[in-house]
C-alpha cells in the first residue's frame, strides 16, 4: 500500500500576529471576488464561456454601429445609448439570470454560507455586498457597449456637446437598471437554489413579463388608451428603463411617451422595487444563519 | 475561554438547552451528548448564529449578545454538516476563507498552505473538493476553521463519517491543536470513549441539561487504588476487607470486589493484599488497578436522569 494520504506532517505550528482587516475591507474583498466570479474569473475555465460570450454578443453590434458612423460620416448615432440597450435587452437579462445564481445560490445550496456567517461580516452586509457585486457586473455589461458607442462616436467626429449629456443620462439609467435587475434575479436565486430553476424563473420574471408589457403597451397605443400602457410599464424593469430613457432624453426609444408625472412615478417605482428586493435579500440571509 | 449562565434555547415546544451553566478553559474540552442533546445548538449560540431564548454567555471575554462580530473574528468553526462548495479547490477556498476572516492577501496564501499541510491535505489540495472523500472533506473543513489562527475553535463532530484509522488521525490532530498549536478547542462527539483520550476536560450534556463537567484526569487517571476479588461469597469478601482494614488501609465492598483506596504511605499494596489473602487462606481471583472511566460516569449518572 502506498503511504496513506493524510498523514500529519511534523512541521511546527506558526501563529499569526500580523494585521487583521476591518469589516469594511472584508466587504470590499468579498465585493471584488464576487464581481470577478460573475464573469467566471477565478473560477473554472468553463464558467468564463457564457458571460464572455454574452458580453461579446452585446459589444460587437456597437462596434459595427461605430464602423458605420465612421464610414458613412453620419452626424448622430443611428442607435443611441439607451435604445441600443433596449436592443440587447435579451442578452443583458440572460447575463443577469445566468450569473445571479453564482453569487446567490451557491453558498446557500452548498451551505458554505455558515462558514461566512461564522466570520466577522454580518449577514445583512454579506447580502448587500453580493448584490453590489451582481449589480456592478450588470453595469459593466451595459456600460461597455455604450462606451464603445460614445467613444467611437466621438472619434468619428460626433459633437461632444451633443453626445455627452445624453450618454451621462443613459449611464444614470443603467445604474438604476443594474440595481433593479440584480435585486430581482438575486432574490429569485436566493430562493430557487437549483441553478436551472433560478435561471428559468428569472427569465420568466424579466423577459416574458417585458414581452407581455410591450404587447400591452403597443395595443394601448394603437387603441389610444395611454394610461393602460403607462401602468403596464410599471411591471417591467425594462419598460421602466426604456420609458425613462425616452422621457429624459437618454437616447432611448419607447412605445409610450411619459408625461413628467409618470416619469417620476416610474423612477419612484424603480426605487421602491429595488429597496424591497434588498430588504427581502437581507432577511433571507439573516434568517439562514439560524438554521 | 467560555462562560455561560442560564442559557436556555427553545425551538417552539422543543427545549434544546435548559438553563445551562458551563465554563470552558484552555486546552481541549470535549462536549459529549447523544443525538439531540443540544451540542450543535450550544455552539451556534456561542457563535452568535442563534439567539438564546434566555441566558447570557461570554466567549473570550466578549458578550455573545452584543459583541458577536468581535467573537467571530477570534474563533474558528467547523460545522458538523457538509459546507464545502464542490467546484473549488481546497487551496483556493481556504485562501478565500482566510481573507474573509480578515487576513491580508499574502498572509492568507501563506497560512492556507501551512494549514492545509497541518491537516494533512497534500497534492489533493489543488483538486476540486467535490471529488473528495469524507475524510478529505473533514480535513478541508478543519483547515478553514484554523486558517486565521483563532484563539478558540469549535469542532462539531470532526470524526463524523470517518473510518477507524481516520478517526484516530483526526483525534490526534484535535489533540495537537489544543496542546501544540495553543488554540483552545471545544470538540463535540456522541462517543464518550473517543473524547476521553484527547480532552483535558469533558462536559456531558443530556437532553439539553448539564450532566457532568470535570477534568478528564479526575475520572480517568489511575487512582493508585486496587480492585480485588477473592474466591467465595459475600462473607469471604467482607472477612478479607476487614483484614485489610486492620492493616490501616481504607477499603469498601464494590459488587463482588473489594475496592482498596491508595495507601497513605509508600508501601507495596500488591504484596500486602497477597499476604493478607494467604493469612486468611483465601484464594485470589484477580487484582486490577481501580481506574474509573468516563463511560462509568455517564452510565451511572445518566441513568438517574432518566
Ligand atoms: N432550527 C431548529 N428548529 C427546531 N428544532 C431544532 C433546531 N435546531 C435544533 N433543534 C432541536 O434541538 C435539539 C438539539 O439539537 P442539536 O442539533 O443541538 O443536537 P446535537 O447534540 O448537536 O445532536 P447531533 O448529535 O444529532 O448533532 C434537537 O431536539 C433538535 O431537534
Ligand atoms: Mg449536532
Amino acid at each position: 500500500m502506498a503511504e496513506r494520504t493524510g498523514v500529519i506532517h511534523d512541521i511546527g505550528y506558526r501563529g499569526y500576529d500580523g494585521p487583521r482587516e476591518g469589516t469594511g475591507a472584508l466587504a470590499l474583498t468579498l465585493y471584488v471576488t464576487g464581481l470577478r466570479h460573475a464573469f467566471g474569473l477565478g473560477r473554472s475555465g468553463r464558467s468564463k464561456v457564457l458571460p464572455f460570450l454574452l458580453l461579446g454578443l452585446g459589444v460587437v453590434p456597437a462596434v459595427i454601429v461605430v464602423g458605420v458612423v465612421t464610414m458613412v460620416r453620419l452626424n448622430s448615432l443611428p442607435v443611441s445609448y439607451a435604445a441600443y440597450l433596449g436592443q440587447i435587452q435579451m442578452l443583458v437579462t440572460l447575463f443577469a439570470a445566468a450569473q445571479a445564481p453564482v453569487l446567490f445560490s451557491r453558498d446557500l445550496r452548498h451551505r458554505s454560507i455558515v462558514l461566512y456567517l461564522a466570520r466577522p461580516l454580518p449577514p445583512a452586509l454579506f447580502a448587500l455586498t453580493r448584490w453590489a457585486s451582481l449589480a456592478s457586473a450588470i453595469l459593466v455589461f451595459t456600460l461597455l457597449p455604450t462606451l464603445v458607442l460614445y467613444g467611437g462616436g466621438l472619434l468619428a467626429g460626433l459633437d461632444t456637446g451633443d453626445e455627452t449629456p445624453v450618454f451621462l443620462r443613459s449611464v444614470a439609467l443603467q445604474l438604476m437598471l443594474a440595481a433593479l435587475l440584480a435585486g430581482i434575479t438575486g432574490l429569485i436565486s436566493s430562493v430557487a437554489l437549483r441553478r436551472g430553476f433560478a435561471v428559468v424563473a428569472s427569465i420568466l420574471a424579466l423577459i416574458v413579463v417585458a414581452g407581455v408589457v410591450l404587447i400591452v403597451q403597443e395595443i394601448a397605443a394603437y387603441e389610444g388608451i395611454e394610461a393602460v400602457g403607462e401602468i403596464a410599464g410599471l411591471f417591467s424593469p425594462w419598460a421602466l428603463h426604456n420609458g425613462l430613457a425616452q422621457a429624459w432624453e437618454a437616447g432611448g426609444r419607447s412605445t409610450i411617451v411619459l408625461t413628467d408625472a409618470w416619469a417620476w412615478t416610474y423612477l419612484a417605482t424603480a426605487l421602491v422595487v429595488c429597496a424591497a428586493c434588498l430588504a427581502l435579500l437581507v432577511r433571507r440571509f439573516v434568517k439562514v444563519g439560524s438554521r | 475561554m467560555i462562560d455561560t449562565s442560564g442559557i436556555t434555547m427553545r425551538f417552539g415546544t422543543v427545549e434544546a438547552l435548559t438553563a445551562l451553566d458551563i465554563s470552558v478553559g484552555d486546552g481541549v474540552t470535549g462536549l459529549v451528548g447523544a443525538n439531540g442533546a443540544g451540542k450543535s445548538t450550544l455552539i451556534k449560540i456561542l457563535l452568535g448564529l442563534l439567539e438564546p431564548t434566555s441566558g447570557t454567555a461570554h466567549v473570550l471575554g466578549h458578550d455573545i449578545a452584543t459583541e458577536s462580530a468581535e467573537i467571530r473574528r477570534l474563533v474558528g468553526y467547523m460545522p458538523e454538516h457538509d459546507c464545502l462548495p464542490p467546484d473549488v479547490s481546497a487551496s483556493d477556498f481556504i485562501v478565500h476563507m482566510a481573507r474573509m476572516s480578515g487576513l491580508p492577501a499574502t498572509a492568507a496564501r501563506e497560512r492556507a498552505a501551512d494549514t492545509l499541510r497541518h491537516v494533512g491535505l497534500d497534492e489533493e489540495r489543488y483538486r476540486q473538493m467535490g471529488g473528495y472523500s469524507t475524510g478529505m472533506k473533514q480535513r478541508a473543513k478543519l483547515a478553514q476553521a484554523l486558517v486565521h489562527d483563532p484563539s478558540l475553535v469549535f469542532l462539531d463532530e470532526p470524526t463524523n463519517g470517518l473510518d477507524p484509522a481516520a478517526r484516530i488521525d483526526m483525534l490526534q490532530l484535535v489533540q495537537r491543536i489544543g496542546r501544540d498549536f495553543g488554540i483552545a478547542v471545544l470538540v463535540t462527539s456522541h462517543l464518550l470513549g473517543e473524547l476521553e483520550k484527547v480532552s483535558d476536560h469533558v462536559i456531558v450534556l443530556d437532553g439539553g441539561r448539564l450532566l457532568q463537567s470535570s477534568a478528564t484526569s479526575d475520572f480517568t487517571q489511575h487512582t493508585g487504588g486496587l480492585l480485588v476479588e477473592v474466591l467465595g461469597g459475600d462473607a469471604e469478601r467482607d472477612a478479607f476487607g476487614e483484614a485489610l482494614a486492620r492493616t490501616g488501609l481504607t477499603c469498601r465492598p464494590r459488587g463482588q470486589l473489594v475496592a482498596v483506596d491508595p495507601p497513605p504511605r509508600d508501601l507495596s499494596l500488591h504484596a500486602l493484599v497477597r499476604d493478607t489473602a494467604a493469612d486468611l487462606g483465601l484464594g485470589l481471583v484477580r487484582i486490577q488497578p481501580d481506574q474509573a472511566h468516563l463511560e462509568d460516569v455517564f452510565l451511572t449518572q445518566g441513568a438517574t436522569h432518566g
